[in-house]
């Protein structure tokens, strides 16, 4: 605790600093007017100070005021020390700034006990402006935090401008941040993807899960991936980082490229209303699951309603934000609320829907985020989500001995490898179809010389995979040798497959018409499928042309 | 591992999920999958909503299925298929026997 004595007379001030000493504050300065005050104190940043009122060139109310300019913000205790005893004079003590005074010749004991009271409300003082300081500090850092995380949203969830034209929506959040959700994405076979969903609470905790769910989502869309491995990889996602007390519920919605079928899973969001053009309510999606991020993968169901939709008809989504709104009397509007809205006037917008939210909750604050997507049902023309295609023509070869033949079905990994470099999510299913028929032809027939009318009869079918997989267990040399080749000009895949067996005479392919046999038709997929299919060398080696 | 399927509450419809691939591989548990305790099914349902990859033998199996059963079972569908999945049941013109939803 340092102590600053000021007093002309060098009695007094020896005085002082020994009774000071005496009570244990041995950290003391002196001077003797003034101005060496004032300037000391700068130095020193004096914790208390004692002060005589009469002493020459500056009085002591003069320093007292400028020693309290110095001290700013924190409490500086100065005391008084003065013979002089007319009410005025000490009166004046206080209000030019002082504490406190204590007459001369002063009584010890009273000096120390006001000296001690002050400290106290000095380190108290200090303290209270460490923590302001502090709190400061953590609120400057949080909103800087805040505007860099603001950011980052607004870049990550942006919803692309193409889909506006099908898609009416809005997001309201009850705070800086949002905990419910909207996000759009077109898939690679013409179709699109939406998903809304509301995290439990509100503001950044919440809304942080929307990252991970939308890199998700976007990564999956571009994929076309079925809804249910949408609903089952984001569950995984969040059950991996939410912590147990929040969750997501979530709607997730696939438009077909027809821009009619809908296929919608329903996890905990409010049920989406599907409205014909009379404005009547045809059919409510129901939420028929539990939100994300609850369930383990294997409790997780992931079935999906489809519905045909009518062009012209309009699915309409929302949070519970606006289902939980109430009204001056306390009243939730609940589901039945927007239908009667809906039924009222079919042809109400997004904003339509927020002003009447508006309306309805009158004087209330409104406690949660608010989201209103409305898609109408006509042709997807500008929605595409395809990869970029390389300018670069690419080879893979794959060479496959007897050991790779039986150990793998290198069929899906093949594909996945072609896919993922060549952007070509949108044609997996067909490609997989193609290889699958000329690999499988390769190594049953070439190979393997298996005979397919074995597959005539329903016994017969399972008789043949029996044999295929005996002859395959004892298959000691042979080799499969696949190639695809992208040739970026033509925008296609040119596929070769030659295998080491002896030739199998090119088998009299049945028309895709006659449904009657369940075998045969390999080919002529692969036909349908393909722009050229030739088959060379007594049937070992087959080319065929894939477009993209 | 062997496919899920489900029964409808009286017993007359059977559903089943096929997995992501569905060829030659799935020849035993599809046959097991229509075929065990199928007494009071007269409809079956074939859920490809997971299925991305699927080639001849898979509609051979379906027809199969189908000529197997055609004494007992009045209605297949075929349900949630994926567009380019769709795509090839369409080429192989399998909407002439399967309601393809």
């Amino acid at each position: 605790m340092r102590i600053l004595v000021v007093d002309d007379d060098t009695l007094s001030r020896f005085l002082l600093v020994h009774m000071l000493e005496q009570q244990g504050y041995l950290d003391t300065f002196e001077a003797e007017d003034g101005m060496v005050a004032i300037e000391l104190a700068k130095r020193i940043k004096p914790d208390l100070v004692l002060l005589d009122i009469v002493m020459p060139e500056m009085d002591g109310f003069e320093v007292a005021t400028q020693l309290k300019k110095l001290a700013g913000d924190i409490y500086l205790p100065i005391i008084f020390i003065t013979a002089l005893d007319d009410e005025k004079s000490l009166a004046r003590c206080l209000e030019v700034g002082g504490d406190d005074f204590v007459a001369k010749p002063f009584d010890k004991v009273i000096l120390a006990a006001k000296i001690r009271a002050h400290v106290r409300t000095r380190l108290l003082s200090k303290k209270t402006f460490e923590q302001n300081k502090q709190l400061t500090f953590y609120r400057n850092a949080i909103e800087r935090e805040h505007k860099i995380v603001e950011h980052i949203f607004a870049n990550a969830l942006s919803v692309n401008k193409s889909f506006t034209r099908y898609l009416d929506y809005c997001l309201n959040p009850a705070s800086d941040f949002n905990g419910d959700l909207f996000i759009a994405s077109a898939s690679p076979t013409g179709g699109m993807y939406f998903l809304i969903g509301d995290f439990t609470g509100h503001g950044l905790a919440s809304a942080i899960g929307a990252l991970p769910v939308s890199q998700a989502f976007q990564a999956m869309s571009r994929k076309g991936l079925s809804l249910m491995e949408m609903a089952e990889t984001i569950n995984q996602t969040l059950l991996m980082l939410l912590p147990d007390d929040m969750f997501f519920a979530a709607a997730l919605v696939e438009i077909s490229h027809t821009g009619k079928q809908v296929d919608i899973w329903n996890g905990g969001m409010p049920s989406l209303l599907l409205q014909d053009q009379n404005g009547k309510i045809v059919k409510r999606f129901d939420s028929r699951h539990m939100a994300l991020g609850i369930l383990e993968s294997h409790e997780f169901e992931a079935d999906v309603e489809r519905y045909e939709m009518q062009f012209g008809d309009r699915l309409v989504a929302f949070s519970d934000g606006i289902v939980e709104l109430e009204n001056d009397e306390g009243q939730m509007l609940g589901n039945e609320g927007i239908e009667t809205w809906l039924l009222a006037q079919p042809n109400m917008n997004v904003e339509g829907i927020i002003d009447k939210a508006k309306e309805y909750l009158g004087s209330r604050q409104r406690k949660d985020d608010v989201t209103v997507i409305i898609f109408t049902s006509q042709p997807l023309e500008q929605v595409t989500n395809k990869g970029v295609a390389s300018k670069i023509p690419l080879k893979m070869v794959l060479e496959l001995d007897a050991k790779h033949i039986k150990s793998s079905d290198p069929v899906v990994d093949l594909v996945s490898v072609i896919t993922n470099q060549l952007s070509l999510y949108g044609v997996h299913s067909e490609l997989f179809t193609v290889l699958s028929e000329l690999y499988n032809n390769a190594l049953e027939h070439g190979v393997l010389e298996l005979d397919s009318e074995l597959k005539q009869s329903d016994s017969g079918f399972f008789a043949y995979f029996k044999l295929r997989e005996e002859k395959l267990s004892s298959l000691e040399a042979a080799s499969i040798v696949i190639s695809a080749e992208y040739l970026p000009d033509e925008n296609a895949l040119a596929i070769q497959i030659k295998d080491s067996g002896k030739g199998f005479k090119q088998q009299h392919m049945s028309e895709l018409e006659n449904l009657e046999k369940s075998y045969g038709r390999g080919i002529s997929l692969v036909k349908e499928l393909c722009e050229s299919v030739e088959y060379t060398n007594k049937g070992n080696t087959v080319d065929v042309v894939f477009k993209i | 591992m062997s496919l899920d399927r489900e029964f409808s509450e009286d017993g007359s419809e059977l559903t089943i999920f096929l997995e992501e691939k569905f060829d030659f591989g799935k020849v035993q548990d599809f046959r097991l999958a229509y075929s065990e305790g199928n007494e009071t099914v007269t409809s079956i349902v074939i859920n490809l909503q997971k299925t991305e990859y699927m080639d001849s033998s898979a509609l051979g199996m379906l027809l199969n299925m189908q000529k197997s059963l055609s004494d007992t079972v009045k209605s297949f569908k075929i349900t949630h298929c994926r567009p380019q999945v769709l795509k090839i049941l369409q080429i192989a013109r399998f909407d002439k026997k399967f309601l393809i939803v």
